[in-house]
C-alpha cells in the first residue's frame, strides 16, 4: 500500500507542462537516435547530459529516459523497414519484422512492434513499482557464478534449437567468440589478439560488426538481386493498425513469458540485447511451428520487441537500487545521476522520494506517449523507401558508415564495415546463421570474464556453479534448454521410425 | 572458370578455419593452460579456436562430399554444389557496387566525410540512376549538409573532416 | 557558410594570429578525450569541467566530449600521440597516463603527452561488510597472515590502480590476500555488499551509497591525514571520522590517484600556459567545489614543476610495485 501512494504522488510531480513537453521532447529525438545505426541510446544520452545541467534532476531524468523509450522504439523501426538494427537490442526483431514486413505486412509487423513493446514496458514499470524495495536485496545474492549461469542460460535458450546446419552455427558462434576476445582482457589485465595493431587494442565493437553484416550485408544482396530496393513500404493503415491489435491477444503466452524474461533480464543485469535475444530464442523453442521462424511470425516479433522494453525499463530498478547498470544506456545515466548530485543506492529510494517516485510514474505516461508517437512518425521514416534506390542505397551506405565512426571515432572501423559487409553477404548466401555470431560477441566477453572470476574464487572448481540453489536453479534450466530440444526430437523421430517399421 | 557453389563453400570453410588458426597463434603467445590465478588469458580463445577448425573442418569435408557425389548422380536442383555461386550479371552489379563503396571510404578517408558522401551520392545517381549530374549532386550535397545539421550541430559528434571544411571554417 | 563569413573567419583568424605570441587563445571547438567509457569516473571528471568553462564563461569555444576508454584508456592516450602538437584537443586521465605503458605493450610512451595540470585526488579506503569481523585495517591482515589465499578482495580492472594497492598492502604487511578484478568500482561495491567478497579498495564515491545503506562500512584511508571534514554520511560517522590506514598501524603513508589533464606532446607553451590557467581557474568555481564535495575527493591543484614532481614520485613508486609483482612488460624494461 505504501508503494501504492508513492506512486500517486510521483504522478503529480511528473504530470506538469513541463515534464509533458521534456516527455514529448526526448521521445522525438530517441526516435531520430533509435532510427539511424550507430548513433545510438548510450551515445544520445550521453549528449543530453549536458542540457541538462540548467534542469532540475527529477525533469532531467525524465527527459534522459524519455530519450531511451524512444531510441528502442525508434531502432524497432529501422529493424523491419530496413532490416538495419538501429539499437543492439532490437537485432532480434530483423529476424521476424523484416520477412514479415517484406510479405507486405509492414504495417503488422510494425504495430504488433510497437504495441508489444509498450506491454513490455507497462509490465516492467509495473515490476518496479511493486518490487522496489525487494529487488535490490535480490540483486544482492548475484555474485560471479550467478552471472555466469545467467548468460549460460541465454546462450543455451538461444542455440538449444537451432534451424541451421550445426556445424555452421557452431562456426557463427565460435568466429563471434575470438572476434569478442580481441582487446584489453579486463579480468587479466593482458591485451589480447591485436597482433600489434593498435587499431585493434579497443576491441572490436560489436555494433561495428552488426552494421557491416545486417546493413551492408543487406545492401549487397539487393544489389545481386537487381537494383531494386528490397526494404518495404508502409503506410500505417489504421484499419491493419486496428484488426492487428485484434490479433494481440492470441499471443499473450509469449508476450507474458517474454515479459518476465526481460524483467528477469532488466533486474539481474543481463540486459536489453541479452533479453531479447533470450526470449526469442525461448519463444522458438516454445511454439511447434519453431522451424518457421525466421520468416515473418508474430512472435518472432511480440518475444523479442516485449523483453527489449521490459528489461530496458528494468534495467532502472538496479541502477537507481544498487548503482548497477545493466545496460550502457543505464551506464550512462548512472554518470548523469552523480553530475547532479544523487547517489544510487539503496538510499535514494529512501532520501529522494520525489525524484525516484517521478521517474517511476513517468515511466508510464512516456512510454504511452512513445506508443503513439511512433506509429504517428513512422509514415515519415517509411516515406524514405518510395525514394529510387540509386539515391537511397548510397546513403544507407553513407549512414551505415557515418554509424561505424561514430561508435568510437576510429577510421578503423570503416573498413571492418566493409569487411563484416562480404562475410554477411557471403554466410547469408551460404546458410551461415549471423545471430549466433553476434549473440557471442554481445555476451561472450561477459560470460568469460564471470567465468574467469567465479574460477578465481573458487580456486578452479566448477562445483561454484552447483554451490547454492540459485545457481544450481539457474544451471539446470540452461542445461534443460540447451538439451531437451534435440533429445526430444531424436526420441520423437525415434517413435516415429518404430512406428513406420511397426 | 565459374566460382560454384562448392567453391564457395571451400573458401569459406578455409577462410574461418584460417582464423582459428590466427587465434591459436595469438593465444599461443599468452599462454593457454591454467595458472594459480585461474585459465590464463589465452586459454578461452585458444579452446574456442580448436572448436573453430574443427567445424570449419567438417564443413570443407561435407562441402567437398557433396561435390563428389553430384558428379557421380544427378544433381538435385534445390541443392546443387555445381551451380554458379555468383551468375556473371550478379557479379558485376556486385563489383560496381562494392568498387564504389571502396572509393567512398578512401574518399572519406581523404577529402573528409561531407564531401566523399555528396560525390558518392551524386555519380552514384548520375551513372545508374540516370539523374542529370548536378542534381545528383545537389540531393548529395542535401544529404550531406543535412547529416551535418543532425550530427554536428545538435549532437556535437565530428565526422571525418578533409581538407576543404577548414577554408569554410568548419572544424 | 557563405564565402563572406568564411572571409571574416578568416581575417578574425588572422587578426587573432598576430598577438598570438603573447597570448593563445583557442579558435575552434575544443576536443575532449575521455580516457574512459561515458559514466565512468574520468567521463565525470571531464564533464564537471566542461560544464565549469561553460557556464563561467572560462573557455568561449565549444567543447565536444569524446570517450576513447579502449585498453584501459590507452585508445585515449594513441590518439594523443597521432594527434602530435594539435592544441584543440585535451586529454583526461587519472595516472593510467604514465603507468599503463609499464604494464602493457602499447603503441604510445608518457612522453607523448604533456602534463598540464592534476586537480584532484581520489582517495581509496579498505572497505568490508557491514557485519564482517574485522574492525581495522590491522585485524584485517592479521587474518589474511592466518589464513594466506583465502580472504578475497575484489577490484576494479587488473593490474590497474585496485590490484596495485592490494599488492602493496602485500608487499608490505606479507599478508596474502586473494584478488578478483571486477568490472567497475560500481560492481565491485554491490558484490561486497552482497558478501561476495570480503574486502574491497574502492573510491569513496564508488561506495558511498552502500555505505549510507549500512551494508558496507570502511576501516582507513590511504591518506597522509584524514579527509576533509562532511556532514555525517553513515550513522553519526562522516568522511573526517575514518582513521588513516598510517594511524591503524598500515605503513602505507599514501595511495592516492590524481585527476589529470594532458596536452598532445609537441605544443607551444602558450597553449599549454593557457590552459593551466584555464583549469586553475575551473579548481575556484562552484561547481568543481560541489564535484569534489559530492565525489568527497582532495582538492589539490598541481601544475608545472609541482606536478613534473608529483608524477616522478607517484610513478617510481607504483614501478616498484609492479616490479615486484613481475607485472613489468619485457618491451618496457
Amino acid at each position: 500500500m505504501g508503494n501504492f501512494d508513492l506512486l500517486m504522488h510521483g504522478f503529480s510531480v511528473a504530470i506538469t507542462p513541463m515534464h509533458l513537453m521534456l516527455m514529448v521532447a526526448g521521445v522525438l529525438m530517441g526516435l531520430v537516435v533509435g532510427v539511424l545505426p550507430g548513433l545510438g541510446a548510450p551515445n544520445g544520452v550521453s549528449l543530453l547530459i549536458p542540457l541538462t545541467f540548467a534542469l532540475d534532476p527529477t525533469s532531467a531524468i525524465i527527459l534522459l529516459t524519455s530519450m531511451y523509450w524512444g531510441a528502442l522504439f525508434g531502432g524497432s523501426t529501422t529493424s523491419i523497414l530496413f532490416n538495419i538494427p538501429g539499437e543492439p537490442s532490437s537485432v532480434a526483431t530483423t529476424f521476424d519484422g523484416y520477412p514479415m514486413a517484406r510479405n507486405g505486412q509492414s504495417t503488422r509487423a510494425l504495430t504488433l512492434a510497437f504495441v508489444s513493446a509498450g506491454v513490455g514496458a507497462l509490465m516492467g514499470i509495473l515490476v518496479i513499482t511493486l518490487l522496489a524495495g525487494w529487488a535490490s536485496q535480490f540483486a544482492l545474492r548475484f555474485g560471479a557464478p550467478e552471472y555466469f549461469a545467467v548468460y549460460f542460460l541465454a546462450f543455451a535458450a538461444f542455440i538449444g534449437m537451432g534451424s541451421a546446419a550445426p556445424m555452421k552455427t557452431l562456426v557463427s558462434l565460435t568466429t563471434g567468440l575470438i572476434l569478442t576476445s580481441v582487446g584489453m582482457d579486463s579480468v587479466t589485465g593482458s591485451i589480447r589478439l591485436t597482433y600489434g595493431f593498435s587499431d585493434l587494442l579497443g576491441g572490436i565493437s560489436f555494433l561495428v560488426v552488426v552494421i557491416g553484416l545486417f546493413g551492408i550485408g543487406e545492401l549487397l544482396a539487393t544489389v545481386q538481386e537487381g537494383l531494386r530496393f528490397r526494404g518495404v513500404s508502409s503506410k500505417i493503415d489504421l484499419r491493419d493498425v486496428l484488426k492487428t491489435l485484434a490479433e494481440l491477444p492470441k499471443y499473450w503466452a509469449t508476450t507474458l513469458r517474454s515479459g518476465l524474461i526481460g524483467i528477469w533480464m532488466g533486474i539481474t543485469p543481463g540486459g536489453p540485447t541479452a533479453a531479447s535475444f533470450m526470449s526469442y530464442g525461448v519463444a522458438r523453442q516454445a511454439s511447434r511451428q519453431g522451424a518457421a521462424f525466421g520468416s515473418g511470425r508474430p512472435e518472432g516479433i511480440v518475444a523479442p520487441e516485449t523483453a527489449d522494453h521490459s528489461a530496458g525499463t528494468c534495467a532502472m530498478l538496479p541502477m537507481l537500487a544498487l548503482g548497477v547498470p545493466s545496460s550502457a544506456t543505464a551506464a550512462v545515466m548512472m554518470g548523469g545521476l552523480m553530475i547532479w548530485g544523487l547517489t544510487p543506492g539503496p538510499m535514494l529510494f529512501a532520501t529522494k522520494p520525489d525524484f525516484v517516485w517521478g521517474l517511476i510514474a513517468s515511466m508510464y505516461v512516456s512510454n504511452l506517449l512513445g506508443v503513439i508517437l511512433v506509429l504517428a512518425t513512422v509514415p515519415m521514416f517509411a516515406a524514405l523507401l518510395r525514394i529510387p534506390f540509386t539515391i537511397i542505397g548510397p546513403m544507407i551506405v553513407a549512414i551505415c558508415f557515418v554509424g561505424a565512426y561514430t561508435v568510437s571515432g576510429a577510421t578503423f572501423d570503416l573498413w571492418l564495415v566493409l569487411v563484416f559487409g562480404l562475410v554477411g553477404f557471403l554466410f547469408t548466401k551460404l546458410d551461415y546463421p549471423l545471430a549466433p555470431m553476434i549473440l557471442a560477441m554481445v555476451l561472450g566477453h561477459k560470460a568469460e570474464n564471470a567465468f574467469h572470476q567465479s574460477m578465481l574464487l573458487s580456486d578452479g572448481s566448477l562445483g561454484i556453479f552447483f554451490a547454492n540453489p540459485l545457481v544450481t536453479g539457474i544451471m539446470m534450466v540452461a542445461l534443460a534448454l540447451l538439451i531437451l530440444p534435440k533429445t526430444l526430437g531424436l526420441a520423437l523421430s525415434l517413435r516415429r521410425n518404430r512406428k513406420v517399421v511397426a | 572458370m565459374t566460382v560454384r557453389r562448392f567453391h564457395a563453400e571451400i573458401g569459406t570453410a578455409i577462410t574461418t578455419g584460417a582464423l582459428g588458426v590466427a587465434a591459436i597463434i595469438g593465444a599461443a603467445e599468452l599462454g593457454t593452460g591454467w595458472s594459480d590465478h585461474g585459465p590464463q588469458p589465452g586459454y578461452f580463445p585458444f579452446w574456442v579456436a580448436i572448436v573453430l577448425i574443427g567445424a570449419s573442418l567438417w564443413n570443407l569435408g561435407g562441402a567437398v562430399a557433396a561435390h563428389l557425389k553430384a558428379q557421380r548422380t544427378p544433381p538435385d536442383p534445390l541443392d546443387d554444389p555445381e551451380e554458379p555461386f555468383l551468375p556473371r550479371q550478379n557479379l558485376i552489379r556486385i563489383a560496381t557496387f562494392l568498387g564504389a563503396m571502396t572509393a567512398f571510404v578512401i574518399g572519406m578517408l581523404t577529402v573528409g566525410f561531407y564531401v566523399a558522401a555528396t560525390f558518392y551520392i551524386g555519380l552514384t545517381a548520375w551513372r545508374q540512376g540516370g539523374f542529370r549530374l548536378w542534381k545528383g549532386l545537389a540531393i548529395g550535397a542535401a544529404f550531406a549538409v543535412s547529416l551535418y545539421l543532425i550530427f554536428e550541430t545538435i549532437f556535437q559528434i565530428p565526422l571525418l573532416k578533409g581538407p576543404l571544411e577548414p577554408l569554410l571554417g568548419i572544424y | 557558410m557563405t564565402i563572406k563569413t568564411a572571409l571574416i573567419a578568416g581575417t578574425a583568424l588572422l587578426a587573432a594570429a598576430v598577438p598570438a605570441l603573447a597570448e593563445w587563445t583557442p579558435e575552434r571547438p575544443v576536443e575532449f578525450i575521455v580516457a574512459s567509457g561515458a559514466g565512468g569516473g574520468t567521463d565525470n571528471f571531464a564533464r564537471t569541467i566542461q560544464a565549469a568553462l561553460t557556464r563561467n564563461d572560462i573557455l568561449d569555444q565549444n567543447m565536444v566530449v569524446l570517450n576513447k576508454g579502449g585498453g584501459s584508456g590507452a585508445e585515449a592516450f594513441l590518439y594523443a600521440r597521432q594527434n602530435a602538437a594539435d592544441p584543440h584537443k585535451l586529454i583526461f586521465g587519472t595516472n593510467n597516463v604514465y603507468l599503463l605503458p609499464h604494464v602493457a605493450q602499447l603503441a604510445y610512451s608518457a612522453e607523448d603527452l604533456q602534463p598540464v595540470a592534476a586537480l584532484a585526488l581520489d582517495e581509496f579506503l579498505i572497505w568490508v561488510k557491514a557485519d564482517a569481523p574485522w574492525q581495522t585495517s590491522m585485524e584485517l591482515i592479521e587474518a589474511a597472515k592466518a589464513e594466506p589465499g583465502t580472504i578475497v578482495f575484489g577490484g576494479s580492472q587488473s593490474k590497474d590502480t585496485d590490484e596495485t594497492l592490494v599488492a602493496l598492502i602485500e608487499q608490505t604487511t606479507g599478508a596474502d590476500f586473494k584478488y578478483v578484478p571486477f568490472n567497475g568500482g560500481g560492481e565491485v561495491g554491490v558484490q561486497l555488499a552482497g558478501g561476495h567478497i570480503a574486502a574491497n579498495v574502492n573510491n569513496p564515491n564508488e561506495n558511498i551509497g552502500q555505505w549510507q545503506a549500512g551494508a558496507i562500512r570502511p576501516l582507513c584511508v590511504f591518506s597522509p591525514e584524514r579527509m576533509a571534514e562532511s556532514e555525517p554520511v553513515s550513522g553519526d560517522m562522516g568522511w573526517h571520522d575514518i582513521p588513516t590506514c598510517a594511524e591503524q598501524g598500515l605503513d602505507i603513508e599514501r595511495y592516492q590517484m590524481p585527476r589529470t589533464v594532458w596536452l598532445p606532446a609537441g605544443t607551444d607553451p602558450e597553449v599549454l600556459a593557457y590552459y593551466q590557467d584555464a583549469l586553475t581557474r575551473v579548481a575556484e568555481t562552484q561547481e568543481w567545489q560541489e564535484y569534489l564535495a559530492k565525489t568527497s575527493q582532495t582538492a589539490a591543484v598541481l601544475t608545472g614543476d609541482d606536478l613534473t614532481a608529483f608524477i616522478e614520485e607517484n610513478e617510481a613508486a607504483t614501478v616498484t610495485v609492479f616490479e615486484a609483482e613481475g607485472w613489468v612488460t619485457a618491451a618496457a624494461q
